[in-house]
């Protein structure tokens, strides 16, 4: 099933980074769940943030300023 | 010839262990029994061992549960290829169990052991074959009830065939035993047999 729905992925440089960011985004009731870093993607630390693309703005607004998101990608 | 299984009056996940352990054996099995859950159970299962699955609602609540081997070549219903799948070898026979004992995996700091338990749980989703079954017990039964952020992906196992079991006593410990979300409340008889007759079993 996880492979019809699309999804993005937002990567760190550092795991405290993806968890000060999954905080955030709970927070501000963006539906966002931490996962391992797909093995075709690298990134510095193994977990990132999995949402679907329509949240992708309202992601990139709400972590402004907060948390540095190093990437994000089509999963 | 077709082996029936009479399993009315026994509790999950008795049932799909019998019916389980009769398929190895014979191509078709109709299964006797009395319990909704088990019915959804052995739906799953047969779907995994890639059988044609027929159900007959008779009185009294008891249901015949037919399972047959499905013969047109390419009808066999193939897991989802997926080139994210975790392919491994199987270093020997025998089912793969999977032991969450707690919340959190590995011991030391807790934040990150959530943090890595969720990643595990994730993952097991991408292993080809998928673990047979995953046993819940201590704080490990808070990752099946309501609201856990791994819900998701347990009931994707267990859509997948893969048979889910938390210990009763625990979620009764914790007073979570109504917030169940998936998989069936199990007890120390079949949780120690099951781990028992493992061919491997992972605990993280």
């Amino acid at each position: 099933m996880n492979q019809v729905k699309e999804f993005h992925v937002a990567l760190f440089t550092s795991v405290s980074y993806a968890l000060r960011a999954e905080k955030i985004l709970k927070k501000a009731g963006i539906p966002c769940r931490l996962i391992p870093v797909p093995r075709h993607i690298s990134s510095d630390c193994g977990v990132c943030l999995r949402f679907s693309p329509d949240y992708r703005k309202q992601i990139v607004d709400t972590l402004a300023g907060k948390v540095d998101v190093s990437d994000i990608r089509p999963l | 010839m077709v082996r029936i299984i009479d399993a009315k009056g026994l509790a999950c996940p008795v049932p799909v262990i019998l019916t389980k352990k009769a398929l190895e054996q014979q191509d078709d099995v109709t299964v006797i029994v009395d319990d909704d859950v088990a019915v959804g159970n052995i739906k799953r299962l047969g779907a995994k061992l890639g059988r044609a699955i027929n159900i007959e609602m008779k009185e009294g609540g008891v249901f015949h549960i037919h399972l047959s081997r499905i013969t047109e070549a390419g009808k066999e219903p193939v897991a989802e290829k997926d080139t994210n799948a975790l392919d491994y070898e199987s270093c020997g026979p025998g089912p793969l169990i999977v032991v969450i004992s707690s919340d959190r995996m590995g011991r030391g700091d807790d934040e990150l052991g959530y943090v890595l338990i969720r990643s595990f749980i994730h993952t097991l989703l991408t292993l080809n074959p998928l673990p047979d079954t995953i046993i819940f017990y201590n704080t490990g039964v808070k990752l099946a009830v309501r609201d856990s952020e791994v819900l998701d992906d347990l009931k994707q196992l267990e859509e997948a065939g893969t048979s889910i079991l938390v210990c009763g006593t625990c979620t009764n410990y914790f007073g979570i035993s109504d917030t169940l979300d998936v998989g069936c409340i199990s007890n120390m008889y079949d949780i120690t047999s099951i781990m028992a007759g493992a061919g491997r079993l992972i605990t993280p």
